[in-house]
């Protein structure tokens, strides 16, 4: 049976490719089918947000990785030949999601930012970054299934809806897997996640000492926010831990407001601020990147203007 | 002692790409460059190397006027390059480039181990390893920041979101490797001089089984635009103070 | 007319790039304040064969070509001129010397592990009373039984404290003049030589440079470099292969002063936009970039026709008088772009301004470059 087909690791992406798949799945006259790893319980989550068939996978071993599915997922797809493939882009995701469709001898897109599908071809435009985020490009596909991943937290979860009625079908257990978990290691710093940040300040490569951080953080307390960093920030100078490192190689933020502080902006820098509603930035380079992405920018030494700055929020605030 | 294969690509740099007045990207002062991550991916082989002795061949697929590209891969210490070249080998969607690399290495390379960078720094798809793995039909462990061989399987720490897994897979099997795994090494004169006089393997279309088709078209390669205000304010107190108007105004100083 | 590099030359070019970058521009301000020698970036260097590359590789060398020699130390010296210069003269001058004059056990004990960047060598020439007229040198070097004893005071010798083997240029028969002059090699440690205090310069400050003193230095016969006589002519060839190098560090200064310039120019605003959209500064700028290509050409020029086996006196002087002039010029505008901020200490044009002098004075003034360059156009 053809359709859009979703998997991702957690039930908040599984959400949010819902939206997407439901919307393409009516346009395209087809039904939603979503994978769900184990735990049965969300099933009916699952369908209420937007899904006709819920797959369940049956839990793996303590020792198996995500991947062992894939011969399970393979299968399955063989015989119900679904017209696209919706997978979150993690890291596991974007594995699983590289060896599917080379089992399935068909195109990718990787880390998709926009799709849009054409009612009367039924082909799916979809966009994506490419040369460290200075260009967007847009890719078809002319093999089936049509299969795509995407970077969570690009688009809005699926809301719930009364009254929506769907199948629950149990998958065979995952065969044996070729490697195998020997550990699982949280992460040692306890750095914030600001990927959900109302407001963020970035560091960037003009402030000149880790002291002079404390420029940074003034402003973000002033206007209630968090800060965050550029690349040579966190993997140069290690100033800040690395999961505050905004961008291509980062994580990306969509914030009300951002403001950068001595940040250049590097297209792959820049990729990962796209989506705040308001960028700013302190540069004292008149020609910097950054100004030509910003909505407001403020030309000067942000060591001369960041504590104005933090003085004028403040009373702007009273 | 591993025989081990590393991929690379040799890209344009992407910092010599200039956007036309009508938007439109402009390559013609561009440079090229090894992607950023296959010089990871090749420390990566030249460390195991000199750790476990073996042998490290480097392989690419491209248009035959790469070759300094091989001699820059080469001076970073592989034994070895195999050069898949072709006029039609350019602008390779990812299951061209993997089924190429698949024909190629099933034909002619051994190998115990296989390493690729996480992504190119052009397209940045990821999915050359994972893709290749498959069709060969080994072990795959992806985004690897640490990398050791224990007999006869590999040890890898892969990074996930929630912080790292410690992954065994058992030889051949593939990898990819993230920048955090090493500090790749400038090569010296010698290193480069001697490039040009190691055995590359020269494989083209012709020698190849099958022909190529392309699952994704590229539609279209525009600059990527931000549709963004662009207002500056100077840097004194007037300045100051209608930049945080501004920002009241738009409702984000709450 | 072929303006292409080759490909390792290109690529050899963006390593020293990367390898400056990484290891040379983090210090260069640090050792140019405390007039230090950075030893452990010496051996990173020898690492990486940087410190022989004309050299054969059966002498320790890296077997390429002068033209990546030059190369090189314009990279070098671009992000230290010190650094560029010291390198420069240990294998232009030092380890070309024993390449061309010397025999082959010298070439094994001597060039050997200089070209390697095992030694540092040293070009001991100059005098307190004998600058560009080094005929009024007054160092003597008397054959007694196998030895040779030196006798004298050098003065403005390059690496003069801090080398391993001297190129120490005395009279073995002063009445014969132009040919009464010879070349030892002296090694370091030679009772009778000793080398007096690094002097404090106006710039070029972590290169080391001190007098050499010889008080009956008692030197081996099997020490002498070429044929007794023939020193000066030697240390004139010597000349022609480091005046390349001097010119390639004049270029390396010269294109640091445009990136600060460039740089400088785009952030600092003035009458309320970037001065770099005042024609007075863009106009500076546009003579600095078309100045570096052009001393670019003289000083490539001079090491093809090197690396061809042509005769290159001239030319190499003409690139290095260019360069060096040119050095001094822009640094000067340089400096002036950057106004206040860049006579600070701290600001990287203020040190290339004082590094850019020294290169119209040694390895002949741009007075003795105009003598050479007169004496072949006049002939």
């Amino acid at each position: 049976m053809a359709g859009i087909w979703i998997f991702a690791e957690s039930l908040e992406q599984t959400k949010e490719l819902l939206s997407i798949g439901s919307t393409l799945a009516s346009k395209l006259g087809t039904m939603t089918s979503v994978f769900l790893q184990g735990n049965t319980g969300v099933a009916d989550d699952y369908i209420a947000c937007g899904a006709d068939e819920v797959l369940v996978l049956t839990a793996l071993a303590e020792d198996q990785p995500l991947d062992a599915y894939i011969p399970v997922i393979a299968a399955e797809a063989q015989t119900a030949d679904p017209d696209i493939f919706l997978i979150a882009a993690t890291v596991r995701g974007k594995d699983i999601a590289a060896r599917l469709a080379a089992r399935l001898k068909t195109g990718l897109c990787s880390e998709c930012i926009g799709l849009k599908a054409d009612e009367n071809d039924r082909t799916i435009e979809m966009e994506r970054f490419a040369y460290g985020g200075a260009a967007i490009q847009t890719v078809v596909c002319s093999t089936r299934p049509v299969m795509v991943t995407i970077i969570p937290r690009t688009f809005e979860a699926a809301a719930r809806q009364s009254d929506r009625k769907g199948t629950i079908r149990e998958l065979p257990a995952a065969p044996p897997s070729a490697s195998t978990v020997l550990e699982r290691k949280p992460k040692e710093t306890e750095a914030k996640d600001i990927s959900e940040s109302r407001i963020v300040v970035c560091a960037g490569r003009g402030i000149e000492k880790k002291e002079d951080l404390s420029l940074v953080q003034e402003l973000a307390a002033a206007l209630g926010g968090e800060i965050g960093c550029t690349r040579p920030i966190s993997e140069e100078s290690h100033w800040l831990p690395e999961d505050l490192c905004i961008g291509i190689s980062g994580i990306s933020v969509k914030p009300a407001l951002y403001i950068g502080l001595g940040v250049s902006g590097q297209v792959q820098h820049i990729t990962g601020i796209r989506d705040a509603k308001v960028i700013c930035a302190v540069n004292k380079d008149e020609n910097a990147p950054i100004f030509g992405a910003s909505d407001y920018g403020i030309v000067g030494d942000l060591y001369d203007v960041a504590p104005k700055l933090s003085d004028a929020v403040k009373n702007m605030k009273g | 002692m591993p025989d081990i294969i590393v991929c690379f690509k040799w890209v344009i740099d992407e910092a010599y790409i200039r956007t036309g007045s009508s938007g439109a990207l402009d390559f013609r002062s561009v440079n090229y460059k090894l992607s950023d991550y296959d010089r990871n991916a090749i420390e990566a082989a030249v460390r195991l190397k000199e750790e476990c002795g073996g042998t490290v061949t480097a392989v690419t697929v491209g248009t035959p006027g790469a070759t300094k590209g091989l001699k820059d891969a080469l001076s970073r210490g592989p034994d070895k390059a195999c050069f898949v070249n072709d006029q039609s080998f350019d602008n390779l969607e990812p299951s061209q480039t993997a089924a190429i690399l698949t024909d190629v290495i099933k034909g002619r390379l051994e190998y115990d181990l296989i390493i690729c960078g996480e992504g190119s720094s052009d397209l940045y798809a990821q999915q050359v390893g994972p893709r290749l793995a498959e069709a060969l039909g080994i072990p795959c462990v992806s985004f690897v920041q640490k990398l050791s061989i224990d007999g006869n399987r590999i040890i890898a720490e892969r990074k996930v979101e929630e912080g790292i897994n410690i992954m065994a897979a058992q030889l051949p099997a593939l990898v990819t490797v993230v920048p955090d795994i090493n500090n790749p090494r400038i090569p010296g004169v010698k290193d480069t001089l001697m490039a040009s006089k190691k055995e590359v393997i020269s494989v083209t279309a012709d020698d190849l089984p099958a022909t190529y088709e392309p699952a994704l078209q590229t539609v279209s390669m525009t600059a990527a635009s931000m549709e963004r205000n662009c207002i500056t304010f100077p840097a004194d107190q007037a300045g100051i103070q209608a930049f945080v108007e501004a920002l009241a105004k738009e409702g984000v100083l709450r | 007319m072929d303006f292409k590099f080759t490909e390792e030359q290109e690529l050899l070019r963006q390593n020293m790039r990367e390898f400056a970058e990484a290891n040379v521009d983090p210090i260069a301000a640090e050792i140019d304040e405390n007039s230090r020698h950075p030893a452990e970036l010496f051996q990173k260097l020898a690492a990486g064969d940087w410190m022989g590359i004309p050299i054969p590789v059966e002498y320790g060398g890296a077997g390429a070509d002068y033209l990546t020699h030059a190369l090189v130390v314009e990279e070098l010296s671009r992000s230290c001129s010190s650094t560029g210069f010291t390198v420069s003269i240990h294998v232009g001058i030092a380890c070309m010397l024993v390449l061309l004059f010397g025999n082959e056990e010298q070439k094994k004990k001597f060039l050997t592990p200089m070209a390697k960047g095992e030694k540092l060598g040293a070009f001991v020439l100059t005098e307190p009373g004998a600058g560009t007229d080094v005929m009024a040198a007054t160092t003597t070097a008397v054959l007694d039984g196998n030895d040779y004893v030196l006798n004298g005071v050098k003065t403005f010798t390059s690496n003069g404290p801090t080398g391993d083997n001297y190129f120490v240029f005395a009279w073995t028969d002063k009445e014969a003049g132009r040919k009464g002059m010879s070349c030892f090699v002296v090694p370091k440690g030679t009772p009778g030589m000793q080398a007096g205090e690094h002097f404090k310069k106006m710039g070029l400050r972590s290169s080391q440079t001190s007098e050499m003193l010889f008080k009956d230095c008692r030197v081996p016969k099997e020490n002498l470099l070429g044929k007794e006589g023939a020193g000066l002519a030697m240390a004139m060839t010597g000349f022609d292969h480091g005046r390349i190098g001097i010119a390639a560090q004049s270029l390396g200064i010269i294109q640091a002063a445009l990136d600060e310039s460039i740089k400088w120019s785009k952030e600092r605003v003035q009458f309320g936009k970037p001065i770099s959209r005042q024609q007075a500064i863009a106009w500076m700028i546009a003579d600095m970039a078309m100045d570096l290509d052009a001393g670019r050409f003289l000083a490539y020029r001079a090491a093809w026709m090197k690396d061809q086996g042509l005769t290159f006196s001239k030319e190499a002087a003409m690139a290095k008088l260019f360069a060096a002039e040119a050095a001094m010029k822009h640094t000067t505008k340089a400096v002036q772009i950057h106004g206040g901020y860049g006579y600070v200490k701290g600001a990287k044009v203020e040190r290339l301004f004082r590094d850019a002098k020294i290169t119209e004075i040694y390895e002949g003034t741009s007075e003795a470059q105009r003598m050479v360059i007169s004496g072949n156009v006049l002939r």
